[in-house]
Protein backbone atom coordinates (compact mmCIF):
# COMPACT_ATOMS: atom_id res chain seq x y z
CA UNK A 1 0.00 0.00 0.00
CA UNK A 2 0.97 3.47 -0.59
CA UNK A 3 1.46 5.81 2.25
CA UNK A 4 0.91 9.49 2.23
CA UNK A 5 2.01 9.79 5.19
CA UNK A 6 4.54 7.54 7.46
CA UNK A 7 5.83 8.91 10.89
CA UNK A 8 8.90 7.04 12.10
CA UNK A 9 9.60 7.72 15.90
CA UNK A 10 8.67 11.00 16.19
CA UNK A 11 9.61 12.62 18.73
CA UNK A 12 9.24 16.61 20.23
CA UNK A 13 10.66 18.00 23.34
CA UNK A 14 9.18 21.59 24.86
CA UNK A 15 12.57 22.42 26.85
CA UNK A 16 12.25 19.40 29.19
CA UNK A 17 8.40 18.47 29.36
CA UNK A 18 8.36 15.13 25.76
CA UNK A 19 4.67 16.57 24.28
CA UNK A 20 5.51 13.20 21.90
CA UNK A 21 7.17 10.12 22.53
CA UNK A 22 8.79 8.18 19.73
CA UNK A 23 5.87 7.81 17.98
CA UNK A 24 5.84 5.64 14.50
CA UNK A 25 2.56 5.18 12.36
CA UNK A 26 1.46 5.56 8.98
CA UNK A 27 -1.76 6.62 6.70
CA UNK A 28 -2.47 5.14 3.24
CA UNK A 29 -3.46 7.26 0.31
CA UNK A 30 -7.20 7.87 0.38
CA UNK A 31 -7.74 6.88 3.63
CA UNK A 32 -9.54 9.25 6.56
CA UNK A 33 -7.03 8.65 9.14
CA UNK A 34 -8.72 9.74 13.03
CA UNK A 35 -6.16 11.27 15.65
CA UNK A 36 -8.00 11.20 19.24
CA UNK A 37 -6.60 12.03 22.78
CA UNK A 38 -7.39 14.11 25.84
CA UNK A 39 -6.36 17.28 25.61
CA UNK A 40 -2.45 18.03 25.84
CA UNK A 41 -1.87 14.39 24.75
CA UNK A 42 0.25 15.19 21.85
CA UNK A 43 -2.39 15.59 18.95
CA UNK A 44 -1.89 19.29 17.74
CA UNK A 45 1.84 19.21 18.35
CA UNK A 46 1.78 15.55 16.04
CA UNK A 47 0.04 17.95 13.52
CA UNK A 48 1.66 20.78 13.66
CA UNK A 49 4.91 18.94 13.30
CA UNK A 50 2.94 17.08 10.38
CA UNK A 51 2.38 20.38 8.78
CA UNK A 52 5.96 21.89 8.92
CA UNK A 53 4.93 24.55 11.59
CA UNK A 54 6.83 22.81 14.45
CA UNK A 55 10.27 20.95 13.95
CA UNK A 56 10.74 17.39 15.65
CA UNK A 57 13.33 16.99 18.39
CA UNK A 58 13.56 13.64 16.20
CA UNK A 59 12.34 11.20 13.89
CA UNK A 60 11.29 11.33 10.45
CA UNK A 61 7.89 12.42 8.08
CA UNK A 62 7.40 11.66 4.64
CA UNK A 63 4.83 12.85 3.31
CA UNK A 64 3.65 11.50 -0.27
CA UNK A 65 7.09 10.08 -0.09
CA UNK A 66 8.83 13.16 0.35
CA UNK A 67 11.20 13.57 3.39
CA UNK A 68 9.98 16.84 5.16
CA UNK A 69 13.24 17.59 6.94
CA UNK A 70 14.58 18.05 3.54
CA UNK A 71 12.80 17.91 1.02
CA UNK A 72 9.68 20.42 2.55
CA UNK A 73 8.66 21.92 -0.62
CA UNK A 74 7.01 19.51 -2.42
CA UNK A 75 4.68 17.47 -0.12
CA UNK A 76 3.66 20.99 1.20
CA UNK A 77 2.21 22.17 -2.69
CA UNK A 78 -0.07 19.15 -1.95
CA UNK A 79 -0.70 19.31 1.62
CA UNK A 80 -4.04 21.56 2.70
CA UNK A 81 -4.40 22.60 6.04
CA UNK A 82 -7.82 23.43 8.54
CA UNK A 83 -6.61 24.37 12.03
CA UNK A 84 -8.53 25.06 14.91
CA UNK A 85 -9.60 28.12 14.80
CA UNK A 86 -10.17 29.91 11.78
CA UNK A 87 -7.37 31.38 10.22
CA UNK A 88 -8.79 33.97 7.92
CA UNK A 89 -7.95 37.04 6.99
CA UNK A 90 -10.79 39.04 8.51
CA UNK A 91 -10.17 42.13 6.59
CA UNK A 92 -10.64 40.76 3.21
CA UNK A 93 -13.90 39.57 1.62
CA UNK A 94 -14.54 35.89 1.24
CA UNK A 95 -13.47 36.25 -2.09
CA UNK A 96 -10.48 37.10 -1.41
CA UNK A 97 -9.69 35.45 0.72
CA UNK A 98 -9.88 31.73 -1.82
CA UNK A 99 -7.82 33.73 -4.45
CA UNK A 100 -5.24 35.07 -2.18
CA UNK A 101 -5.07 31.16 -0.97
CA UNK A 102 -5.23 29.96 -5.09
CA UNK A 103 -2.24 32.05 -5.76
CA UNK A 104 -0.25 31.07 -2.59
CA UNK A 105 -0.70 27.71 -3.61
CA UNK A 106 0.39 29.02 -7.74
CA UNK A 107 -2.57 28.07 -9.16
CA UNK A 108 -3.09 28.61 -12.98
CA UNK A 109 -4.74 31.94 -13.36
CA UNK A 110 -7.74 30.93 -15.26
CA UNK A 111 -8.62 28.26 -12.75
CA UNK A 112 -8.47 30.39 -9.31
CA UNK A 113 -12.05 32.01 -10.30
CA UNK A 114 -13.42 28.84 -11.47
CA UNK A 115 -13.02 27.18 -8.15
CA UNK A 116 -13.53 30.48 -6.15
CA UNK A 117 -17.03 30.38 -7.26
CA UNK A 118 -17.32 26.61 -7.36
CA UNK A 119 -16.45 26.49 -3.87
CA UNK A 120 -18.38 29.22 -2.45
CA UNK A 121 -21.62 28.13 -3.77
CA UNK A 122 -20.81 24.44 -2.56
CA UNK A 123 -20.58 26.07 1.04
CA UNK A 124 -23.51 28.30 0.42
CA UNK A 125 -21.51 31.56 1.15
CA UNK A 126 -21.67 32.58 -2.51
CA UNK A 127 -24.14 35.31 -1.37
CA UNK A 128 -21.68 36.82 1.13
CA UNK A 129 -18.55 36.19 -1.70
CA UNK A 130 -18.08 40.32 -1.69
CA UNK A 131 -18.73 40.37 2.35
CA UNK A 132 -15.46 41.08 4.80
CA UNK A 133 -15.24 37.83 6.81
CA UNK A 134 -14.98 39.95 9.94
CA UNK A 135 -18.95 39.87 9.89
CA UNK A 136 -19.23 36.12 9.06
CA UNK A 137 -20.17 33.82 11.67
CA UNK A 138 -18.00 31.20 13.10
CA UNK A 139 -19.78 28.64 10.74
CA UNK A 140 -19.41 30.58 7.86
CA UNK A 141 -15.77 31.38 8.78
CA UNK A 142 -15.10 27.58 9.19
CA UNK A 143 -16.86 26.88 6.10
CA UNK A 144 -14.38 29.34 4.56
CA UNK A 145 -11.41 28.54 5.64
CA UNK A 146 -12.60 24.42 4.72
CA UNK A 147 -12.69 25.93 1.38
CA UNK A 148 -9.86 27.90 1.38
CA UNK A 149 -7.65 24.53 2.35
CA UNK A 150 -8.79 22.58 -0.66
CA UNK A 151 -8.88 25.39 -3.35
CA UNK A 152 -6.03 23.77 -4.31
CA UNK A 153 -7.47 20.35 -4.72
CA UNK A 154 -5.00 19.17 -1.62
CA UNK A 155 -3.67 15.31 -2.19
CA UNK A 156 -3.46 15.39 1.90
CA UNK A 157 -5.84 17.33 3.64
CA UNK A 158 -5.33 18.46 7.94
CA UNK A 159 -8.21 18.69 9.59
CA UNK A 160 -8.12 20.45 13.12
CA UNK A 161 -11.68 19.42 14.67
CA UNK A 162 -13.49 20.97 11.67
CA UNK A 163 -17.16 20.41 13.41
CA UNK A 164 -17.43 21.30 16.78
CA UNK A 165 -19.20 24.38 18.10
CA UNK A 166 -21.00 25.04 14.64
CA UNK A 167 -24.37 25.02 13.47
CA UNK A 168 -26.38 22.15 12.34
CA UNK A 169 -26.01 23.52 8.59
CA UNK A 170 -22.46 24.30 9.09
CA UNK A 171 -21.68 20.51 10.13
CA UNK A 172 -23.71 18.88 7.97
CA UNK A 173 -21.88 20.66 4.71
CA UNK A 174 -18.51 19.88 6.23
CA UNK A 175 -19.25 16.17 6.86
CA UNK A 176 -20.88 15.86 3.12
CA UNK A 177 -17.40 17.83 1.87
CA UNK A 178 -15.24 15.64 4.38
CA UNK A 179 -16.94 12.38 2.70
CA UNK A 180 -16.55 13.52 -0.71
CA UNK A 181 -12.63 14.45 -0.67
CA UNK A 182 -12.03 11.33 0.07
CA UNK A 183 -14.22 9.58 -2.38
CA UNK A 184 -12.07 11.94 -4.70
CA UNK A 185 -9.13 10.48 -3.16
CA UNK A 186 -7.82 12.58 -0.78
CA UNK A 187 -6.14 11.41 2.19
CA UNK A 188 -7.72 13.15 5.35
CA UNK A 189 -6.00 13.13 8.91
CA UNK A 190 -8.82 14.62 10.78
CA UNK A 191 -7.52 15.70 14.64
CA UNK A 192 -11.17 15.58 16.72
CA UNK A 193 -12.20 15.27 19.78
CA UNK A 194 -15.51 14.37 18.30
CA UNK A 195 -15.30 10.15 18.97
CA UNK A 196 -18.60 9.20 17.35
CA UNK A 197 -17.69 11.76 14.42
CA UNK A 198 -14.47 9.85 14.70
CA UNK A 199 -16.30 6.69 14.16
CA UNK A 200 -18.63 7.67 11.61
CA UNK A 201 -15.78 9.36 9.47
CA UNK A 202 -12.60 7.57 9.75
CA UNK A 203 -10.92 4.58 8.20
CA UNK A 204 -8.46 4.21 11.12
CA UNK A 205 -8.57 6.19 14.15
CA UNK A 206 -5.13 6.36 16.68
CA UNK A 207 -5.46 7.36 20.02
CA UNK A 208 -2.77 9.23 21.15
CA UNK A 209 -2.22 9.42 24.94
CA UNK A 210 0.72 11.13 26.92
CA UNK A 211 2.46 11.57 23.89
CA UNK A 212 2.51 8.10 22.83
CA UNK A 213 0.27 5.91 20.62
CA UNK A 214 -2.00 3.86 22.98
CA UNK A 215 -3.61 2.35 20.46
CA UNK A 216 -4.28 2.25 16.36
CA UNK A 217 -6.94 0.30 14.04
CA UNK A 218 -9.89 0.60 12.12
CA UNK A 219 -13.55 1.78 14.52
CA UNK A 220 -14.67 -1.93 14.53
CA UNK A 221 -11.84 -3.63 15.55
CA UNK A 222 -10.90 -1.43 18.30
CA UNK A 223 -14.41 -2.06 19.94
CA UNK A 224 -14.11 -5.51 19.57
CA UNK A 225 -10.46 -5.61 21.19
CA UNK A 226 -12.49 -4.05 24.28
CA UNK A 227 -15.52 -6.09 24.81
CA UNK A 228 -14.96 -5.57 28.53
CA UNK A 229 -16.54 -2.50 28.30
CA UNK A 230 -19.77 -3.47 27.51
CA UNK A 231 -22.51 -2.03 29.03
CA UNK A 232 -26.58 -2.49 29.81
CA UNK A 233 -28.32 0.51 29.68
CA UNK A 234 -31.95 0.89 31.48
CA UNK A 235 -34.25 2.89 31.74
CA UNK A 236 -36.69 2.29 35.77
CA UNK A 237 -39.78 4.11 36.38
CA UNK A 238 -40.13 5.46 38.95
CA UNK A 239 -36.91 6.65 38.60
CA UNK A 240 -36.37 8.59 41.98
CA UNK A 241 -36.47 5.52 43.76
CA UNK A 242 -33.44 4.40 42.20
CA UNK A 243 -29.88 4.72 43.79
CA UNK A 244 -26.56 4.59 42.34
CA UNK A 245 -24.86 2.44 44.65
CA UNK A 246 -27.66 0.10 44.76
CA UNK A 247 -27.31 -0.66 41.14
CA UNK A 248 -23.12 -0.70 41.71
CA UNK A 249 -23.48 -3.46 43.69
CA UNK A 250 -24.76 -5.47 41.15
CA UNK A 251 -22.40 -8.52 40.41
CA UNK A 252 -19.91 -8.17 37.77
CA UNK A 253 -20.59 -4.32 37.43
CA UNK A 254 -17.40 -2.04 37.23
CA UNK A 255 -19.24 1.07 37.40
CA UNK A 256 -22.37 3.00 36.70
CA UNK A 257 -23.20 6.13 35.04
CA UNK A 258 -26.31 8.02 34.77
CA UNK A 259 -27.03 9.16 30.74
CA UNK A 260 -30.17 11.35 31.41
CA UNK A 261 -33.11 9.74 32.64
CA UNK A 262 -31.59 6.21 32.23
CA UNK A 263 -28.75 4.25 33.69
CA UNK A 264 -25.46 2.72 31.67
CA UNK A 265 -23.77 -0.44 33.61
CA UNK A 266 -21.12 -1.34 32.20
CA UNK A 267 -20.17 -5.12 32.93
CA UNK A 268 -17.98 -7.75 31.11
CA UNK A 269 -20.85 -10.28 30.77
CA UNK A 270 -24.31 -8.27 30.19
CA UNK A 271 -25.98 -12.24 30.13
CA UNK A 272 -25.84 -12.23 34.12
CA UNK A 273 -26.35 -8.83 34.52
CA UNK A 274 -29.86 -8.95 32.85
CA UNK A 275 -31.72 -11.16 35.35
CA UNK A 276 -30.13 -9.52 38.16
CA UNK A 277 -31.99 -5.63 36.95
CA UNK A 278 -34.90 -7.52 36.17
CA UNK A 279 -35.04 -9.33 39.43
CA UNK A 280 -34.27 -5.78 41.22
CA UNK A 281 -36.91 -4.40 39.86
CA UNK A 282 -39.75 -7.08 40.52
CA UNK A 283 -38.35 -6.99 44.32
CA UNK A 284 -38.49 -3.01 44.30
CA UNK A 285 -41.82 -2.29 42.63
CA UNK A 286 -40.26 -0.73 39.47
CA UNK A 287 -41.50 -0.84 35.78
CA UNK A 288 -38.45 -1.41 33.34
CA UNK A 289 -38.68 1.40 30.41
CA UNK A 290 -35.78 0.65 28.33
CA UNK A 291 -33.34 -2.44 29.06
CA UNK A 292 -30.74 -2.22 26.04
CA UNK A 293 -27.37 -4.30 26.16
CA UNK A 294 -24.57 -2.38 24.51
CA UNK A 295 -21.12 -2.90 23.21
CA UNK A 296 -18.18 -0.83 23.74
CA UNK A 297 -18.40 2.90 22.12
CA UNK A 298 -15.39 4.10 20.59
CA UNK A 299 -16.00 6.79 23.55
CA UNK A 300 -15.55 3.88 26.27
CA UNK A 301 -12.59 2.49 24.39
CA UNK A 302 -11.14 5.74 24.74
CA UNK A 303 -12.08 6.27 28.31
CA UNK A 304 -10.61 2.94 28.59
CA UNK A 305 -7.09 3.64 26.93
CA UNK A 306 -6.72 7.06 28.31
CA UNK A 307 -8.49 7.00 31.48
CA UNK A 308 -10.21 10.52 30.77
CA UNK A 309 -12.95 11.65 29.36
CA UNK A 310 -12.62 13.32 26.33
CA UNK A 311 -11.84 16.99 26.05
CA UNK A 312 -10.69 16.80 29.66
CA UNK A 313 -7.43 18.76 30.05
CA UNK A 314 -4.27 15.97 30.94
CA UNK A 315 -2.56 16.06 34.07
CA UNK A 316 0.96 14.41 34.75
CA UNK A 317 0.24 13.74 37.73
CA UNK A 318 -4.04 12.52 37.68
CA UNK A 319 -3.41 9.94 40.35
CA UNK A 320 -5.91 7.34 38.81
CA UNK A 321 -3.68 8.00 35.18
CA UNK A 322 -0.42 6.79 36.25
CA UNK A 323 -0.91 3.44 34.66
CA UNK A 324 1.87 3.47 31.80
CA UNK A 325 3.16 6.78 32.68
CA UNK A 326 7.09 7.30 33.17
CA UNK A 327 9.18 9.55 33.43
CA UNK A 328 8.97 12.39 31.08
CA UNK A 329 12.07 14.54 31.43
CA UNK A 330 14.84 14.75 28.69
CA UNK A 331 17.05 11.55 27.87
CA UNK B 1 7.61 11.73 -7.81
CA UNK B 2 6.72 14.94 -8.71
CA UNK B 3 10.66 16.62 -9.07
CA UNK B 4 9.74 20.30 -9.57
CA UNK B 5 12.64 22.19 -11.88
CA UNK B 6 14.57 24.97 -10.49
CA UNK B 7 14.01 27.86 -12.57
CA UNK B 8 9.85 27.17 -11.89
CA UNK B 9 11.02 26.82 -8.27
CA UNK B 10 12.25 30.21 -8.15
CA UNK B 11 9.71 31.52 -10.47
CA UNK B 12 7.20 30.16 -8.03
CA UNK B 13 8.93 32.14 -5.39
CA UNK B 14 9.03 35.15 -6.73
CA UNK B 15 5.35 34.85 -7.33
CA UNK B 16 4.92 34.36 -4.00
CA UNK B 17 7.30 37.08 -2.63
CA UNK B 18 4.43 39.46 -4.46
CA UNK B 19 1.29 37.34 -3.39
CA UNK B 20 2.69 38.16 0.34
CA UNK B 21 3.57 41.86 -0.08
CA UNK B 22 0.53 42.27 -1.92
CA UNK B 23 -2.11 41.00 0.35
CA UNK B 24 -0.33 42.65 3.16
CA UNK B 25 -0.28 46.22 1.50
CA UNK B 26 -3.90 46.04 0.91
CA UNK B 27 -4.44 44.49 4.69
CA UNK B 28 -2.41 46.51 6.71
CA UNK B 29 -1.89 49.91 5.08
CA UNK B 30 -4.18 51.88 7.37
CA UNK B 31 -3.58 50.23 10.64
CA UNK B 32 -3.69 52.65 13.33
CA UNK B 33 -0.18 51.33 14.73
CA UNK B 34 1.53 51.83 11.06
CA UNK B 35 -0.11 55.39 10.97
CA UNK B 36 1.42 56.41 14.51
CA UNK B 37 4.47 55.10 14.51
CA UNK B 38 5.02 55.71 10.96
CA UNK B 39 3.92 58.41 9.29
CA UNK B 40 3.26 61.06 12.54
CA UNK B 41 5.85 60.10 14.54
CA UNK B 42 8.70 61.69 12.27
CA UNK B 43 6.54 64.68 11.92
CA UNK B 44 6.41 65.22 15.47
CA UNK B 45 10.17 64.47 15.81
CA UNK B 46 11.00 66.89 13.36
CA UNK B 47 9.07 69.39 14.45
CA UNK B 48 10.35 69.04 17.97
CA UNK B 49 14.54 68.96 16.93
CA UNK B 50 14.42 71.33 14.03
CA UNK B 51 12.25 74.08 15.00
CA UNK B 52 14.48 77.16 16.17
CA UNK B 53 17.56 75.34 15.30
CA UNK B 54 17.99 77.11 11.77
CA UNK B 55 19.05 74.38 9.87
CA UNK B 56 18.18 75.05 5.99
CA UNK B 57 15.45 73.46 4.28
CA UNK B 58 17.84 71.06 2.49
CA UNK B 59 19.04 69.25 5.26
CA UNK B 60 15.62 69.52 7.33
CA UNK B 61 13.87 67.28 4.27
CA UNK B 62 16.85 64.81 4.49
CA UNK B 63 16.32 64.89 8.01
CA UNK B 64 12.77 64.07 7.29
CA UNK B 65 12.85 61.63 5.25
CA UNK B 66 15.43 59.82 6.74
CA UNK B 67 13.22 59.80 9.42
CA UNK B 68 10.05 59.19 7.89
CA UNK B 69 11.47 56.23 6.09
CA UNK B 70 13.41 54.57 9.28
CA UNK B 71 10.07 55.02 11.32
CA UNK B 72 8.07 53.99 8.71
CA UNK B 73 10.23 50.94 6.91
CA UNK B 74 11.01 49.46 10.52
CA UNK B 75 7.52 49.50 11.76
CA UNK B 76 6.11 47.41 9.66
CA UNK B 77 7.68 44.10 10.77
CA UNK B 78 6.71 44.34 14.73
CA UNK B 79 2.93 45.59 13.96
CA UNK B 80 2.32 42.97 10.66
CA UNK B 81 4.07 39.45 11.69
CA UNK B 82 2.57 39.47 15.30
CA UNK B 83 -0.59 40.63 14.74
CA UNK B 84 -0.80 38.16 11.60
CA UNK B 85 0.62 35.24 14.68
CA UNK B 86 -2.38 36.27 16.66
CA UNK B 87 -4.67 35.66 14.22
CA UNK B 88 -3.89 32.13 13.27
CA UNK B 89 -3.03 33.62 9.11
CA UNK B 90 1.06 33.50 9.60
CA UNK B 91 0.61 29.93 9.74
CA UNK B 92 -1.27 29.80 6.41
CA UNK B 93 1.64 31.89 5.43
CA UNK B 94 4.06 29.62 7.02
CA UNK B 95 2.92 26.03 5.48
CA UNK B 96 2.54 27.59 1.94
CA UNK B 97 4.87 26.11 -0.34
CA UNK B 98 7.52 28.98 -0.27
CA UNK B 99 10.74 29.25 1.77
CA UNK B 100 11.09 31.19 4.52
CA UNK B 101 13.40 33.41 3.17
CA UNK B 102 10.72 33.89 0.32
CA UNK B 103 8.36 35.38 3.07
CA UNK B 104 10.80 37.10 5.18
CA UNK B 105 11.55 39.23 1.83
CA UNK B 106 7.82 39.60 1.27
CA UNK B 107 7.47 40.85 4.11
CA UNK B 108 10.59 43.46 3.80
CA UNK B 109 9.16 44.38 0.80
CA UNK B 110 5.83 45.16 2.44
CA UNK B 111 7.75 47.98 4.88
CA UNK B 112 9.83 49.29 1.90
CA UNK B 113 6.70 50.04 -0.02
CA UNK B 114 4.96 51.86 3.01
CA UNK B 115 8.16 53.66 4.22
CA UNK B 116 7.96 54.91 -0.21
CA UNK B 117 4.67 56.26 0.18
CA UNK B 118 5.08 57.94 3.54
CA UNK B 119 7.86 59.41 1.86
CA UNK B 120 6.30 61.14 -0.73
CA UNK B 121 4.68 64.15 2.02
CA UNK B 122 7.67 65.61 2.74
CA UNK B 123 9.20 65.22 -0.54
CA UNK B 124 5.95 67.02 -1.71
CA UNK B 125 6.62 69.80 1.15
CA UNK B 126 10.30 70.06 0.70
CA UNK B 127 9.74 70.60 -3.30
CA UNK B 128 6.78 72.68 -3.76
CA UNK B 129 6.60 75.17 -0.61
CA UNK B 130 9.90 75.18 0.57
CA UNK B 131 11.24 75.24 -2.75
CA UNK B 132 13.97 72.74 -2.20
CA UNK B 133 15.95 71.56 -5.28
CA UNK B 134 16.75 67.92 -5.90
CA UNK B 135 21.05 67.92 -6.61
CA UNK B 136 20.44 64.28 -8.40
CA UNK B 137 16.95 63.03 -8.23
CA UNK B 138 18.27 59.37 -9.55
CA UNK B 139 20.42 58.89 -6.42
CA UNK B 140 17.49 60.12 -4.41
CA UNK B 141 15.14 57.71 -5.54
CA UNK B 142 18.10 55.11 -5.20
CA UNK B 143 18.69 56.02 -1.21
CA UNK B 144 15.10 56.28 -0.70
CA UNK B 145 14.67 52.60 -2.11
CA UNK B 146 17.27 51.34 -0.10
CA UNK B 147 17.37 53.23 2.96
CA UNK B 148 13.29 51.61 3.15
CA UNK B 149 14.71 48.00 2.41
CA UNK B 150 17.28 48.27 4.66
CA UNK B 151 15.24 49.59 7.79
CA UNK B 152 11.92 47.20 7.05
CA UNK B 153 14.47 44.51 6.81
CA UNK B 154 15.95 46.24 10.70
CA UNK B 155 11.79 45.79 11.70
CA UNK B 156 11.98 42.11 10.36
CA UNK B 157 14.30 41.29 12.71
CA UNK B 158 12.09 42.57 15.66
CA UNK B 159 8.70 40.98 13.77
CA UNK B 160 10.53 37.82 13.98
CA UNK B 161 10.77 37.21 18.06
CA UNK B 162 8.08 35.00 18.78
CA UNK B 163 5.18 36.82 20.15
CA UNK B 164 1.82 37.70 19.33
CA UNK B 165 1.49 41.24 20.76
CA UNK B 166 2.85 44.08 18.75
CA UNK B 167 3.12 45.89 22.14
CA UNK B 168 5.28 43.05 23.04
CA UNK B 169 7.40 43.43 20.24
CA UNK B 170 6.98 47.57 20.13
CA UNK B 171 9.11 48.09 23.17
CA UNK B 172 12.49 46.47 22.50
CA UNK B 173 12.27 48.16 19.15
CA UNK B 174 11.28 51.27 19.88
CA UNK B 175 14.34 50.85 22.74
CA UNK B 176 16.46 50.50 19.83
CA UNK B 177 15.35 52.69 17.06
CA UNK B 178 15.42 55.52 19.55
CA UNK B 179 19.34 55.75 20.30
CA UNK B 180 19.75 54.73 16.66
CA UNK B 181 18.16 57.88 15.74
CA UNK B 182 20.13 59.98 17.72
CA UNK B 183 23.69 58.59 17.45
CA UNK B 184 23.02 58.77 13.41
CA UNK B 185 24.19 62.28 12.51
CA UNK B 186 20.72 63.26 11.45
CA UNK B 187 20.49 66.27 14.80
CA UNK B 188 24.01 66.43 14.99
CA UNK B 189 26.50 66.44 11.80
CA UNK B 190 28.89 63.74 11.47
CA UNK B 191 31.75 66.54 11.14
CA UNK B 192 30.82 67.94 14.49
CA UNK B 193 31.05 64.94 16.36
CA UNK B 194 33.64 63.61 18.23
CA UNK B 195 35.57 60.88 17.43
CA UNK B 196 34.29 58.25 19.69
CA UNK B 197 30.64 59.51 18.97
CA UNK B 198 31.06 58.90 15.47
CA UNK B 199 32.28 55.64 15.62
CA UNK B 200 29.34 55.08 17.26
CA UNK B 201 27.29 56.44 14.64
CA UNK B 202 28.63 54.17 12.04
CA UNK B 203 26.75 51.21 13.84
CA UNK B 204 23.27 53.06 13.07
CA UNK B 205 22.12 52.13 9.13
CA UNK B 206 20.27 55.84 9.51
CA UNK B 207 23.89 57.13 9.57
CA UNK B 208 24.20 55.79 5.74
CA UNK B 209 20.64 56.52 4.93
CA UNK B 210 20.85 60.75 6.26
CA UNK B 211 24.20 60.90 4.74
CA UNK B 212 23.12 59.52 0.98
CA UNK B 213 19.89 61.58 1.01
CA UNK B 214 21.70 65.02 2.24
CA UNK B 215 23.65 64.01 -0.55
CA UNK B 216 21.62 63.25 -3.28
CA UNK B 217 19.28 66.52 -2.13
CA UNK B 218 22.05 69.09 -1.51
CA UNK B 219 25.31 67.77 -3.22
CA UNK B 220 27.19 67.52 0.39
CA UNK B 221 27.39 64.78 2.14
CA UNK B 222 30.11 63.09 4.93
CA UNK B 223 30.60 59.96 2.99
CA UNK B 224 30.88 58.70 0.04
CA UNK B 225 27.66 57.86 -1.56
CA UNK B 226 28.93 54.60 -3.13
CA UNK B 227 29.83 53.44 0.29
CA UNK B 228 26.53 53.98 1.77
CA UNK B 229 24.40 52.39 -0.96
CA UNK B 230 26.99 49.23 -1.10
CA UNK B 231 26.70 49.53 2.65
CA UNK B 232 22.72 49.46 2.68
CA UNK B 233 22.54 46.77 0.03
CA UNK B 234 24.84 45.11 2.68
CA UNK B 235 22.43 45.50 5.74
CA UNK B 236 19.50 44.16 4.18
CA UNK B 237 21.31 41.23 4.06
CA UNK B 238 22.74 41.20 7.48
CA UNK B 239 19.33 41.70 9.32
CA UNK B 240 17.57 39.21 7.44
CA UNK B 241 20.01 37.07 9.24
CA UNK B 242 18.76 37.14 12.66
CA UNK B 243 15.21 37.25 11.09
CA UNK B 244 15.08 33.99 9.48
CA UNK B 245 17.24 32.04 13.03
CA UNK B 246 14.70 33.96 14.80
CA UNK B 247 11.86 32.16 12.88
CA UNK B 248 13.68 29.06 13.35
CA UNK B 249 13.90 29.27 16.37
CA UNK B 250 9.94 29.64 17.00
CA UNK B 251 9.67 27.00 14.56
CA UNK B 252 11.79 24.79 17.53
CA UNK B 253 9.83 25.95 20.23
CA UNK B 254 6.46 26.07 19.10
CA UNK B 255 5.75 29.79 19.19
Amino acid sequence: MKHAIEVHDLTKYYGKLLAVDHISFKVGVGEIFGFLGPNGAGKSTTQRMLTTLLEPTSGQIFLNGHDLAHDAYPAKRVMGLVPEESNIYSELTAWDNLIFTARLYRMPSDQRSACAQELLEEFGLWEKRDVKVENFSKGMRRRLSIAMAIIHKPALLFLDEPVPGLDAQSARAIRSKIRQLREDGTTIFLTTHDIEEASQLCDRIAIINYGKIAAIDTPERLKADFRRVQSVEVALEPGEKVEKDRLNDFRGVSHVIRAGDKWRLYTEDPSSLVPQIVHFAQDHGLRILHLHTLGPSLEDVFLEITGQEIGTVQHENNGQNNQGMKKRGRK
Amino acid sequence: MNHHPVWLRLKDELAQVATVALKDIRIYYLQPPMIMFGILLPFFLFFSFSIKRNIGAEAGIAQLLAMTTFFTASSAGPVIIPLERRMGTYDRLLAAPMSLATLLIGKTLVGAFFALIASILPLLVGVLWLDVAITDVALLIAGLLLASLTFAAFGMVFGSVPAQSVGSIMMPSTLIRWPLLFISGIFIPLSDMAPWVRTLAYLSPLTYAHDVLHFAISGDGHLNYWLDLALMVVLVIVFLVPASLLHRRSRVLGR
